[in-house]
Order: structure tokens, then sequence, then C-alpha cells
């Protein structure tokens, strides 16, 4: 265990978490998409890191597929779903940014709250930084509800499968590869599908607001 | 009989012979006698707070006073340090009352509100002395019921004043009562369970009563007792019955009475429970947080001077109630040291508050006195007209507002250091508390500044934006020199707060069994040696007048003379006192950014001329910020009352023999009951 | 001895600074947006001129439109005597910590408002009621991040903070000191009202903040407002290095020590100045209602910070 690798490794964590709070911070469209590429090379160097730490082969075939998956391809798709939006921002959550940032706060104290069992179990510098990959869940879990457009949506769902991950890698050193393998396929499905959906949506309503879906039930 | 026995008793006798005075003498002699009778009943009280806190203890036991058993006076340091606050108060508001209340016999100078307040002095004071469950209830009582004559005092104005004064009177009856009566059980059952009532009693048995009894008896009487102090949710009579009454009653009232809520919450949770579990205090503390918030945000959209004062009061009482839970919290968790800081700051914070306070309330009487209005946004200009009431003000409001070098100041730095020191946490529930707890510290600081420059700003400086406040005059030499006075304490506990610490130490070590962690003061300040943590005020001040002083000079002695014009109005030639930024202009911003907190109701009626809809005759713009606490917890409250009133009244059907026959049916119930056991 | 000099030093130091420093920022700013610029010196020119000139008072205003510019100044200098900035064995040091100059700051921004509503004008309210809005915002940040500060050292003064920082080095890349950092630097802006929350170059009194609240001064009296304000900007800016970067502060009392601090602290401001320079030209001034966003954010940092330095220490 040496000073570097806790360094970095919290350091990834940090950006993990910043990330995650930064999607309530801005409205443009496109910077979310950026951050979410942010997140997914910190995801990688997460999962790097501990590969260099554990000495661990198969978890460095996860880094670099987490790598190229979540912080080139998928946001590549979502640019590309980003361009044909006519009004690229976030107008008006649901519950507006201040007061996000503020339960963005509150959520993290509960993040530390309930891992610090877990760090009492196996007090290792992977294992406290566990609250950090715990408040990225729960940070995109109220964007998910709280946000009105399907790129948002799209993007907090992805920051959850990247907290969920960097639980994992932090917690387990690493879940086995066919698993995380299985996982990131699974999401690269919903996302496709959400693409197709959101282009859909698209073209019957003439925007991507997701209360626009509500019309259809009334 | 030593001298602390002998000042309370001084004390109370003053008071009872200055009640019957306000009875017998003639309207001419009254407020005089009265008040100097008030002053000398308080200094008396603050004498034998005094010996208190230097380490003197004072019993007396007084047999057969109280028709349900003796009443005990029991004084110690913790004692010593209400008695020394509330005294003080007191004896201020006397010289004030002379000055104040008029001399035509009625209202505010009629025989029962004057004899009402030396009463409600003596009360105050023997609450902190009592030394059983019973004296404490009685004298309990007798405080609520003075202050609530006193509250509606004014009650016989014509319209919509008097209208407030008696839902005031209303409001604070029914909460003071619902307080008192939960406060009785808690202390009964406390009583049962331990076997005997007087607190050295109480104190030995606490620790073999069962948790579920402590607990019980802790959460009641800290409901009472937060009731009292103005803890948001149980505020709503605060805020009117602070306003309505006149300006001396508002200062006893929020200076002093408040404070005994948190002295009987340090009484009974620490020194009568010893203690207790974390969720007690993280309760109590998140109580108080939750008041510092949102009674600083009300009073900082407040337009009414004495409603602002009254919400700010919530708002302190909040960040007392918040550093005794924080006390609490880290004595639960084994950071005794640290929990006697919070203690200790919270204790400071009380008293500073009773400093400040006073005067605020002395100066915002003097106003009312002067134009019959409270109301911000048409007072105005007053800098000029009443100098020194504007001073009085500005010094109370520096202090209030927490900023260096005022004594609010000191208190509020001792409670970030005691939270701040939190770290490394004991425990989960530390390190979250912690942080959060500074933030709101920190708010609610910050807001209490935008606060008390918008009462000081709009209410005091520019030019008069009313007939009222152009006419106003200065009060009267009477009410200057307990302007004065008061002023001269807050300094005093402003720039040498290391005066208090030997008294607060002693304090502290009743309350919590361990001294404050390494609080040291001297004549310069405060310092914790511990953390290396160091507040001089004297320093501070000097530097401030020294520097500013000199600049003042220098740049007057390079440069030319001053002259006077009209102020920038875009090239529009004199602007006229109504495009000043009134009280309610200069809080938009905060209501705007707290709009979901607030929700401030805003209406617009524009009227049109008949003959085109494009042309407008009219504007009105009417914005009113309700209390929502109030509105949605109590409004159903009232509801239900008022329903089972209706559905009651089946009862009353008007027959003295049904009536009768009730009192029958009850005799026999309590007979039945009585047999079955 | 040397205590007191440079408790002595520390203000005329600044004092002397700072308009060179607001300066150095409008010269780097005139030549990133291809402009000459008037050189290092011409807030000192202005200044000279507005001490010339006689002062006028509006009409119906009181004695506190009077007192507060030299109130102002005199925090400014009194926290100038306090912080470490080119030492941290100032003889006043041991007087106040961090929560102290926090306050002695609000004090200044508290004493303008009052004289900006004294004037009894639209704007001067306005720009009172939105300064000290910020200034509330502000707050919460200020202490928090102290709060952080104060768990790597143990206490909140500021010398026994920078201290700590300089003896350990690796303390200042943690996570917990980045955020607070980043929180800090957002609520330096806020509170010396540069941009994205105030424009200090605007020429339009609707969008004003602190050019509204001084709007009615003149003469001597805008001068030591100028000054005082140049100085709170070059304190705070000075306490950002040092808090962060805290390379170069005397933290022995010798003359050789104090003298490299001097410099180092003349560097780093230079540096800092110049960078929160070019970052105005790039950015766009927040409207007044997003400024609580921008706080809300910076609050969250530092509470992130506060949590880090427990979680990840």
């Amino acid at each position: 265990m040496t000073p570097a690798y806790t360094q970095v490794l919290y350091a990834a964590c940090g950006v993990l978490l910043l990330s995650a709070v930064g999607v309530l911070w801005r409205r443009d469209l496109s910077a979310l998409v950026r951050l979410l590429a942010v997140q997914g090379s910190a995801l990688a160097l997460v999962a790097a890191v501990q590969a260099a730490h554990t000495g661990s082969i198969e978890l460095a075939v996860v880094a670099v597929i987490v790598a190229v998956l979540k912080a080139v391809v998928l946001p590549r798709i979502l640019r590309r779903v980003l361009a044909r939006e006519d009004q690229p921002r976030e107008v008006r959550p649901l519950v507006n940014v201040a007061a996000s940032l503020l339960a963005a706060g509150g959520l993290t104290l509960a993040a530390y709250a309930a891992a610090r069992p877990l760090i009492r179990l196996d007090p290792t510098p992977a294992s406290r930084a566990a609250p950090a990959a715990l408040a990225v869940v729960l940070v995109a879990f109220f964007t998910l509800a709280t946000r009105r457009r399907a790129l948002s949506q799209i993007v907090a769902v992805l920051m959850v499968d990247n907290g969920i991950a960097a639980v994992a890698f932090l917690t387990a050193a690493g879940v086995p590869l066919i698993v995380e393998l299985g996982v990131t396929a699974d999401v690269l499905l919903a996302v496709l599908v959400l693409h197709i959906l959101a282009g859909r949506l698209h073209a019957s309503t003439g925007g991507t607001d997701l209360d626009d879906l509500r019309e259809l039930r009334d | 009989m030593n001298l602390v026995v002998t000042g309370l008793g001084a004390a109370v006798s003053v008071s009872g012979v200055a009640a019957v005075a306000a009875v017998v003498l003639p309207p001419r002699w009254r407020p005089g006698v009265v008040g100097a009778g008030m002053t000398l009943a308080g200094c008396a009280g603050a004498v034998a707070g005094g010996w208190a806190l230097a380490g003197r203890t004072g019993h007396a036991v007084l047999p057969a006073l109280l028709p349900l058993g003796t009443a005990r006076i029991d004084v110690d340091a913790l004692s010593g340090w209400f008695l020394l606050l509330v005294g003080a108060v007191a004896a201020l508001v006397g010289v004030y009352t002379a000055g104040y209340v008029g001399r035509s016999g009625t209202g505010a100078s009629s025989r029962t509100a004057l004899a009402a307040l030396p009463l409600f002095v003596a009360a105050m004071l023997v609450v902190p002395a009592a030394g059983s469950v019973s004296t404490l209830l009685a004298a309990w009582e007798l405080m609520a019921l003075c202050s609530l004559l006193l509250v509606v005092a004014e009650h016989a104005h014509a319209g919509r004043r008097g209208a407030a004064v008696r839902a005031a009177g209303v409001w604070y009856a029914a909460m003071t009562q619902a307080g008192f009566v939960v406060i009785l059980l808690g202390l009964v059952w406390l009583a049962a369970a331990c076997g005997g009532e007087s607190f050295a009693a109480l104190r030995d048995a606490a620790a073999t009563v069962p948790g579920t009894v402590r607990s019980g008896v802790f959460v009641l009487t800290a409901a009472g007792f937060a009731a009292k102090a103005g803890m948001v949710p149980l505020h709503p009579w605060l805020p009117r019955a602070h306003a309505e009454a006149p300006g001396h009653v508002s200062a006893l009232m929020s200076a002093a009475m408040v404070s005994l809520g948190a002295y009987g919450i340090v009484r009974v949770g620490f020194d009568l429970l010893g203690g207790g579990p974390s969720w007690w205090w993280v309760l109590l503390a998140s109580g108080g947080a939750v008041s510092a918030l949102y009674g600083i945000l009300q009073a900082a959209v407040a337009v009414d001077l004495k409603k602002l004062l009254a919400f700010s009061t919530a708002e302190n009482t909040g960040l007392i109630l918040l550093a005794i839970g924080a006390g609490g919290l880290f004595a639960d968790v084994g950071q005794p040291a640290l929990a006697a800081l919070a203690v200790a700051a919270g204790l400071l914070h009380a008293l500073n508050h009773a400093a400040f306070k006073t005067l605020l309330f002395f100066a915002a009487g003097s106003v009312v006195h002067a134009t019959g209005s409270r109301d911000l946004d048409t007072l105005g200009g007053l800098s000029r007209r009443m100098p020194l009431t504007t001073a009085a003000f500005g010094v109370a409001a520096l202090c209030a507002a927490a900023l260096p070098p005022g004594n609010g100041f000191v208190s509020e730095w001792l409670l970030a250091q005691s939270l701040i020191h939190a770290l490394p946490p004991a425990s989960t529930l530390n390190a979250i508390a912690a942080p959060v707890a500074v933030g709101v510290v920190a708010l609610t600081a910050g807001i209490g500044v935008v606060t008390y420059v918008k009462a000081l700003g709009t209410g005091f400086l520019a030019r008069p934006r009313g007939a009222r406040a152009a006419g106003a005059r200065e009060a009267g030499p009477v009410m200057v020199i307990a302007m004065a006075l008061a002023a001269a304490g807050c300094v005093l506990l402003a720039v040498a707060p290391g005066l208090t610490t030997p008294g607060l130490a002693r304090t502290v070590t009743i309350a919590m069994g361990a001294p404050a962690r390494g609080l040291a003061g001297g004549t310069a300040g405060l310092a914790l040696p511990g953390v290396a943590a160091v507040y001089a005020p004297m320093l501070i001040v000097a530097g401030l007048v020294v520097l500013g002083v000199g600049v003042a000079v220098v740049v007057r002695l390079v440069g030319r003379p001053r002259r006077r014009a009209i102020a920038w109005g875009c090239g529009n030639g004199p602007q006229s006192e109504r495009t000043e930024y009134t009280a309610t202009s200069f809080a938009e911003p905060l209501e705007r950014i707290f709009d979901d907190v607030l929700r401030p109701e805003h209406d617009v009626d524009v009227t049109h001329y008949a003959e085109s809809a494009y042309i407008v005759e009219r504007v009105r713009f009417r914005r009113r910020v309700p209390d929502r606490v109030e509105a949605h917890l109590y409004g159903p409250v009232r509801a239900a009352a008022d329903r089972a009133g209706r559905a009651a009244r089946v009862l009353a059907a008007g027959s003295v023999h049904h009536y009768l026959a009730y009192g029958l049916v009850a005799l026999l119930i309590v007979l039945v009951a009585g047999v079955i056991r | 001895m040397i205590g007191w000099v440079i408790a002595a030093g520390q203000p005329v130091l600044v004092m002397a600074v700072a308009p060179l420093l607001i300066g150095w920022m409008r010269l780097v700013r005139a030549r990133l947006e291809g402009r000459a610029g008037a050189g290092i010196g011409q807030p000192w020119r202005d200044l000279r001129k507005l001490v010339r000139k006689e002062p006028i008072s509006p009409a119906g205003s009181g004695w506190l439109f009077v007192a507060a510019p030299p109130v102002l100044l005199a925090t400014s200098l009194l926290i100038a005597a306090i912080v470490p900035l080119a030492a941290t064995t100032s003889r006043l040091a041991g007087s106040a910590d961090l929560i102290v100059v926090v306050g002695l700051l609000l004090l200044g921004t508290a004493a303008l408002a009052l004289a900006a509503l004294d004037t009894g004008t639209a704007f001067g309210g306005m720009g009172a009621s939105r300064e000290m809005a910020i200034a509330a915002l502000v707050e919460p940040t200020l202490l928090l991040s102290t709060f952080a500060l104060s768990a790597r050292a143990g206490s909140t003064s500021l010398s026994a903070i920078v201290t700590a920082g300089a003896g350990h080095a690796e303390r200042l890349v943690s996570p917990a000191s980045l955020l607070a950092a980043a929180a800090l630097a957002i609520a330096v802006l806020a509170e010396t009202g540069r941009m994205p929350v105030d424009n200090p170059a605007t020429h339009l009194e609707l969008t004003m903040v602190h050019e509204a609240m001084v709007l009615e001064y003149a003469g001597r009296d805008l001068a030591l407002v100028e000054l005082a304000s140049a100085m709170r900007l070059t304190l705070l800016l000075g306490l950002l290095a040092n808090l962060f970067l805290p390379w170069g502060v005397a933290t022995t009392a010798t003359w050789g020590a104090a003298a490299i601090g001097v410099v180092v602290l003349l560097g780093k401001l230079a540096l800092l100045a110049g960078v929160l320079a070019a970052g105005e030209v790039l950015l766009a001034k927040l409207r007044l209602f997003r400024v609580p966003e921008l706080l809300a954010g910076s609050f969250v940092l530092a509470l992130l910070a506060v949590t880090a330095s427990y979680v990840l220490a």
C-alpha cells in the first residue's frame, strides 16, 4: 500500500463523485455528456489502480473495457442523440438546482453513514473510498427522479451503473469479469433502446420532455 | 441565611411591595415606584446570582408556603447564571418602564399591568432558584399568568390593533398552558418514579429510573420548555405576543423569560437526569437548527420591526438549543470536554442574547413611542430625529448580527469552535451532525447580518417615508438612560467576555460534571489553549477604532471640505422618498431565493379604465409572507378543536340539572375507579 | 520585535500592492482582448486624483455615509495585520482566527451596505440588498471550508493551518484540500464581486451589485472605498494562495525568511491575479438569480471537503 496508490485512488473517487454532482449543477445537456465521459475515465482509473495494486490481470482487462466503453463509446452515442435535440438544455428540473445540490450533499452524508460499517469491517484505503461510490449511486438516482429530459435520464442511468461498478471495484476488488461484461452489455442494450425510444419520442411529440409522456395516459 | 438567599428574599419582597404600591398609588406615582421596585429587585436578584456564580450556594426551606407542600429554594451556579441574567434584564427594564408607560393610568400604565410587572420579575427569579418540582411549577405558572396579563395590557385599543392584541393573548394563553401541562406531567412522572420531589432526591434516584420513563420525562419536559423558548414548531405565540406586548414587556419576555426555557432543559436534561441517549439530543439540536434557520428567514422578510425582533428571538433560542443539543450528543459519545464547551457556548449565548435583545426592544419601543408605527416600510430617517435611539439600535444590531466585535459574535464563535473540533468524529452521528450544524450556524449568521442591516438601514437611515417618521422626536431622558445602561452591558460583554469565564466554568461544571475544555478567559478575551484558538476582542476594537479614526483624520487633512448635493437620479432631478428601497424591497432577493421555504403570497390587481383595456388606472400590489409552519401544523389542530367544541355543545343543553348531573357522574366515575384499583 | 514589524508591515505592503494588483489584472485583460492597456500604475494615479477632489454627500444622508469608508478600510488593514501573508509570525496572529477574519470582512460589507441605504436612492438600496444577499449565502461556504481546513491542522488559527500545510506538502493534494480550495475560490469570487458573480467594470446601474452600492461616493470617500476593495481582493487572493500553496511563507522569525516571504507572496499574487483576469475574459456574468446555484455548488464542495477530510484521511 503505497501513498501514491492511495492518492490516485482517492483522487479518482473524488472525480467520480464530483462528476455526478456536476450533472445536477449544469443545465447544458452537452456538458452532461462530457461529465459522463469524465466519470467513465475516472471509473476506468479506479479499476486500473486496483488492478495494479492487486496484480490482477482480469481487473486490468476490465479497466480497458470500461475505458473504451464508458469513456468513449457511450458518450459518442449520446452525442449523436444530442445532435438532434433542438433545445439542448434542462430548462426546468422538478427540483431546482440549488435544492438539488443541497440534496446531493445530504445524500453523500447518508452514503457515508451507510458505508461506515463496511469500512469498519475492512479498513483498507479502497473501502474507505467506497462511500464516494455509494454516493454516486444515490446522487445519480436523485438525478433520475428529478430531471425531465430523456437525455438527462440516460446519463443518470449510466451513472448509477458507474457507481455500482465502482462500489464493486472498491469493496471486493472487482466482480468477476464475466459478470461485469454481462452488466455492461445490458446497459449498452438499454442505452440503445433508450436511444431509439428518444428518437421515436422526438418524432412523435417534437421534444424529449418526459412529462409529455403523461399525456399518453390521459 | 447567606447573601444568596438574602438577595433572593429581598428581591421577592421588594417585588411584592412594588406590586401592592402599583395597586394603591395614584397613576402619577405608579410608573416611577414600580420601575424603581423592579430595578431594586433585579439588582438584588443579580447580586444573588453573582454570589452563586462565585461559588456560594444557597438553600432555604419554607414549609407550608405552597398548598401542596413545602417550597424549596436551592441555588447553585447554574441557577446563579440565570438569576444574574433575569436580574440584570429586570433592573434595566425597571428603569425603562419608568419612562415608557406614561401616566395615563390606562393600557400599559393601568393598575393590573403595573402590578403584574414586579410579580412577573419575582416569578422569573424564583424559577431558576427553585429546588423542588412543586416550587418550580408554582413559579412557572405564576410567570405564565403574569406575562399573559402583560401581553394583553393594550387589548382595549380600538380597531385592528386591539384585535391583534386579543389574538396574541389567546395564542399565548393556549400555548403556554399546554406547555405547562406537559412540563407538569413530565416532572410529576419523574417525581413519582424517583419517590421524592426535591431536586436533590431526583438527582440521586434518576439513574435508577427505567430508560423509557427517563425518555418520556425528557421528551415531555423538553417540549414544554422549548415551547417557552419559542422553538419552531412550537413558536406561533412568540411573534404575536412579542410584537403586540408593550415595549418593556417584550424586552422582559424576549430577553429573560425565553431563556428560562433553556434553563429548564439544561436543569432537567443534564443535571437531574444526568444526560441521556444520543437521540434526545439530536431531536433537540434539530429542533434548534430548524428554529434558527426558519426564525432568521422569517425575520429577514418581516416588515414589522417588533415581529422581526421576535423571530430573531426564535433564531437565537434555536442556536442556544442547538448548542445544548450538541453538548448532550458529545457527552453521550464520550467527548465530555467538548460537550462542556458546547453547553458553555449555549449558556453564554443566552446571556449575550438577553443583553442585546433588551436593548433592541428598548430602541424599538422608543420608535413605537415616538412614531406610533412598527412598519419598517413607512419609517426611515430616524437617525437625524432620534440620534440616541438610532445609536442604541446600531450597537444592539451589531451585536445581534453576530459581527465582530459585537457580543453575539463571541458566543457564536465559541459554538463554531465546539462544533469544528468534533473531528475526528467519535460516531457516525457526530460525523454527519457536525458539518450540518456548522452550515446551519453559518447560514443563520449570514442571514442575521442581512436582517439587521435591513432593520437599521431601512428603519432608521435615509429619509423618512411616512408622516409619522418625519414627525418623530427623541425618547425621554429616562428611556435614554435605560438604553445607555443596556448598551453599556452589551459593550462590556463584547469587549471583555473573559470576565464571564469563571462563572461560566462553574455553571457548566454543575450541568455537565466536567469543566469546558481549556476555556480560558482573561481581560483580553477568550482562549482555547488546547486547540490554539484565541479571540481577543479588546485588540480588535482598539485596532478598528485607531485605524478607522486614523484613516478618517489623515484623508480629512489632505483633502478638501465636504459638500452636499442631490443624489444621482439618472438625470431626472431630485428623487422623492418613494423611490427609496423599503424593507420589503430590500428583502426581495432573499425572499426569492428561499421561495420554496417561505412561500410568499403576492397579489397584483390591475384596474383598467372602462374606455380601454390597454390603459391602466390603478395597480394594487399586496405581499404577505404567511407562517407556513403555523398554517400547516396548527390549522388542522385548530379545526379539530373547533369541531370537537361544536360537538360538545350537545352536552350544554342549558339546564342546571343536567350540569349538576354531570358533576355527580364524574364523582361516581372517580369513586368507582378508586374501588376497582 | 520582528513580530511587530510584520504586523505593521503587512498592512502597508498590502495597501501599496493592492492598486498595482488591480492595474495588473486590467493589463492582462486588456492584452488578452487585444488592447494596449493603461499600465499597472493607473489605479494609483486614479486614487491620487480622487483624493484631491471634494467629497460629496447626498442630501438627506447622515453620519454613517461618511463613516463607512474609513470603517471599511480599517477592517481591511486590521485583517492584513492578522493573516499570514508574507509570514506566519505576525505579533497579532494570535489574537484572531479564520472565523474572526470572515467576521471582519462581513463587518466591512455591512458598513458599506448601510451607507448605501443611507443615501436614500434606489440604486444604493438595490446594490446593498443584492450584496448582502450574496454575502449571506457565501457565509456557509466560508465557514465549512474553515472546518475542512482546520480538521487538517487541529485548529482554526490561520498561522497554525498555514504552518501545518507547509510542513506536510502531501496533504495539500488530498481530495479534502482540493475540494476546499475550489469551494473557497468560488467564495472569494463572490465576496470580492468578480466575474461571474458581479462585473466590476459594468456601467449599467441595473446590473450592478458592488458598484451600485458605491454609486454616490465621490472624491476621497470613493478613493477609500476603491482602495479598500482592492485590498480585500489582495488579502483574499493572498490567503487563498497561502492556505493551499503555503511554500515560501516565513514560518520562522528571521529577517531573511520574511524577505523571501514578501517576494514569494508577490509572485503568488501576480500569478493568481493573472489567472483570475484571464478567466474573466472568458466568463460571462451570471444572472443574479443563478448566483445562489453557484453558491449552493460551492457549499456542497465545502461539505464534501469536510466529509472527505475524515473519510479519506
